[in-house]
């Protein structure tokens, strides 16, 4: 460890300071404008001084709690879109971790580029498909659209979890007369739990702030929340109370679910490209 | 015999394969593929649902004529390459600035390790809704850049096209640059502090050391998170959708915008699935391009 000057730590204590601040006040101003009264919300200059109120929270999720309706749309998409998307991807992480057979390096590419693309070209035909069938406004409509996404997700970070267990340990399984989906079922999937879920948290993560899709797709009852807030940008006035009371709870399972990833961000945010 | 054995095994496990990934393709197949050929043979029609509820029929190239001849489309486009790559550039300059001060150790930089990834997992259209109240003419970033003596304009920073785009690149570079630096973190804790600790012992400076040693070993993952989120923000939709829609005038129009705006406020099925189709082509050429010189020696 190499021992730096005084000035040189002052420096750069400093500077880690301003980084922290600068990433940080929105979401405290954020914070702050969920519980102040209207009037303090856009004096100037800006001011920290007031009586702080719940009356906004209660407003959205309790009475009226119109708000509610649509935190219970949240849950029920992203869980639905992660449970849904488990099955198929647990099944092709296996084939592309153990197996090498023609096609598979296209696939895997076919799979990661469906992240690069744009959600919004699929928007007009998803609409108008879901339209046809009767989808539109209802929770499937988006739990199917959302594996657009959840599924190629799954795959390449449940594959990296598959990667690091040795074969040894299935094969020995199998010397024991399982076969190879027994194995998958008795022997990898339990090793892998661990990496299982730290894929569905991702992939709830992303089924929660995704509001593209259901700005299209979802009806009056079936809004998730971010969507839901749009409500309070009135023509008579934009409600930032509220906006603000709603943003809290959009933006905190999200933050939850990240500060118990810990060292597996790295891997989740790079689709399993880095490991960290 | 168990040689005999041992072949029929690998030739029923490579069938295998096939069928543990036969669900998922089939089911992304129908919901990427099917709409994908759905949209390319509306965009040879001359269909606007506002008019008819059936296309009025086939016009060959027409739509994309169209657009590339459409002021508001070329707009969009240039507005869309310049907050990708400003946005882009910043991200990974601060990002970059930052992994190299959480890496030297300073005290408590764990904690704030942890703390700074927390815009990064605020929704996109949630971070639209805290950058539209910070950027109002009497909200909190007016108010510190006017004490600290830059002028703010008098339509606020959303409403003049001068400033706009200014206010969406920064809205995406305080939600992305921990991205950033978490990861490029992660890729100089990758290197071995022996390398590194050997060079200061050779005499090299921390800029040589930076130079030489960390940026080289940082290649892959930059070339990585780079494409990642050079292609996330080309694709940028929900922060425009809440912070400007697009405006003023067209000085904040997105690609993403532009084609929401057409299909799903004018109905103009035929034009918006060419224009879909137009900026698929160029997000093709966009990967390629970086598979080509970015990831050429590298397996995926």
């Amino acid at each position: 460890m190499i021992k730096r000057p005084l000035f040189a730590q002052i420096l750069l204590y400093t500077l880690l300071t301003m980084a922290v601040l600068a990433f940080m006040i929105p979401i405290v101003w954020v914070i702050l404008l969920s519980i102040r009264p209207a009037i303090t919300n856009r004096t100037i200059p800006p001011t920290l001084i007031f009586k702080p109120t719940l009356k906004y929270f209660y407003y959205c999720f309790v009475n009226p709690g119109m708000s509610l309706n649509y935190l219970i749309s949240s849950l029920i998409i992203a869980f639905a879109a992660t449970a849904l998307s488990l099955p198929f991807s647990i099944l092709a992480a296996y084939a592309f971790s153990r197996f090498k057979f023609t096609g598979r390096k296209f696939l895997m590419f076919y799979y990661l580029s469906l992240f690069l693309g744009p959600p919004i070209v699929f928007l007009i035909p998803y609409f108008l498909i879901m339209s046809r069938i009767g989808w539109v406004g209802t929770y499937q409509s988006m739990i199917v659209v959302y594996q657009t996404f959840t599924i190629p997700f799954s795959i390449l970070i449940i594959k990296s979890f598959f990667d690091e267990v040795p074969v040894a340990i299935e094969e020995a399984a199998m010397v024991d007369g399982a076969n190879r989906l027994s194995a998958l079922v008795r022997v990898i999937i339990p090793i892998s739990l661990p990496g299982i879920i730290v894929s569905s948290m991702f992939a709830f993560v992303f089924s929660w702030n995704n509001a593209v899709f259901p700005l299209v797709l979802s009806g009056h009852f079936t809004k998730p929340l971010p969507v839901g807030t749009l409500n309070f940008f009135a023509t008579t006035g934009v409600m930032w109370n509220y906006i603000g009371a709603t943003s809290i709870v959009t933006m905190l399972p999200p933050m939850l679910i990240f500060l118990a990833l810990g060292k597996y961000i790295v891997r989740g945010l790079t689709f399993g490209a880095v490991k960290g | 015999m168990g040689r005999a054995k041992d072949k029929v095994l690998k030739v029923r496990d490579r069938f295998l394969a096939y069928w543990l990934i036969l669900p998922s393709l089939l089911l992304l197949v129908s919901i990427i593929l099917y709409p994908l050929g759905f949209s390319l043979y509306y965009s040879f029609q001359n269909w606007n649902l506002q008019i008819t509820p059936v296309p009025l029929g086939f016009v060959g190239l027409a739509n994309y004529a169209n657009a590339l001849r459409d002021p508001t489309f070329v707009d969009s486009l240039i507005n869309t390459l310049k907050i990708s790559i400003m946005a882009t550039a910043i991200e990974f300059t601060l990002g970059l600035g930052i992994a190299l001060l959480l890496s030297l150790n300073l005290r408590g930089g764990n904690v704030v390790r942890a703390v700074l990834i927390m815009p990064t997992t605020v929704a996109p259209i949630v971070a639209g809704f805290l950058f539209r109240y910070l950027y109002y003419t009497d909200g909190l970033i007016s108010y510190l850049l006017s004490s600290i003596g830059v002028s703010i304009p008098k339509q606020g920073i959303l409403g003049s096209p001068l400033t706009a785009i200014w206010g969406i690149i920064f809205t995406d570079v305080w939600e992305w640059t921990p991205f950033f630096a978490i990861i490029l973190l992660a890729g100089l804790q990758s290197i071995s502090a022996e390398i590194i600790e050997a060079a200061r012992v050779d005499g090299a400076s921390f800029f040589r050391v930076f130079w030489h040693v960390m940026l080289p070993s940082l290649r892959f993952v930059a070339s990585i998170i780079i494409m990642i989120r050079f292609m996330q923000v080309f694709n940028l939709f929900d922060i425009v959708y809440v912070e400007t829609m697009g405006g003023p005038g067209t000085s904040t129009r997105t690609l993403s915008y532009n084609l929401y705006y057409e299909g799903l406020v004018n109905y103009n099925i035929g034009y918006s699935t060419a224009i879909a189709w137009i900026m698929i082509i160029i997000i093709a050429i966009i990967i390629n391009l970086f598979i080509i010189f970015a990831f050429k020696e590298k397996e995926l």
